[in-house]
């Protein structure tokens, strides 16, 4: 079961996909500088009315199996501890001890 | 060298853009094209953490084949055995003064 602070970055990755054309669009239009400065000005107040579960910068990589926030390599979604407890019973294909 | 005037420069490179279909912005203002042009960062970030069974679930989906989920179990098992010893949650307040008892420091 992932603790609540995964259960939250979860939330907000759903948040992101959900919102993520509309915000755009708006992006798009707030920062156009071709457009009159109304246009934009009301751009960026719809921008405003967004969650803050719908901005991509609230999202952060987890560790899957802990919910530790750092240390956490992104390609194997582990922090350092369970990387190493998992590599070290094979169960990261590829992954092994370094010996020389 | 002959220098060439900045007006010729500009029906230059104008005439450039049309060729090669780029928007002619001789300000250089930004016109918010690079929030046009990246692409979707949502279906990549949700796809991050491996997916999980809901068991409860799953168990409340399917009734006629009789699973059981054995976390839940112990956990009414452990709730049970608690209240025996005494250690049960306490009962919820009925009014006012029961939940000013329940929050009083000893």
């Amino acid at each position: 079961m992932p603790n609540i602070r995964v259960l939250r970055d979860i939330k907000a990755r759903n948040g992101v996909q959900t919102n993520e054309l509309l915000r755009r669009a708006y992006l798009f239009v707030a920062r156009n500088e071709t457009l009159s400065p109304q246009v934009r000005h009301q751009a960026q107040l719809q921008l405003n009315t967004f969650g803050k579960y719908a901005r991509p910068t609230t999202v952060k990589n987890r560790c899957a199996e802990s919910g530790r926030g750092r240390g956490v390599m992104s390609e194997f979604a582990l922090c350092r501890y369970q990387f190493r407890l998992k590599a070290l019973n094979g169960d990261l294909p590829g992954v092994k001890k370094a010996s020389w | 060298m002959a220098s060439i005037p900045p007006a010729r420069i500009a029906r230059i490179v104008s005439t450039r853009c049309s060729i090669f279909e780029t928007f002619y912005n001789p300000q250089s203002l930004r016109t918010g094209a690079k929030y046009l042009r990246a692409r979707l960062r949502g279906p990549s970030m949700v796809k991050y953490y491996p997916q999980e069974i809901n068991i409860a679930k799953a168990i409340r989906a399917y009734p006629e084949l009789e699973m059981v989920n054995k976390a839940e179990v112990q956990r009414l098992q452990d709730v049970e055995d608690k209240k025996k010893r005494g250690k049960g949650a306490p009962k919820k307040a009925k009014d006012k003064a029961d939940s000013r008892r329940a929050t009083r420091k000893r």
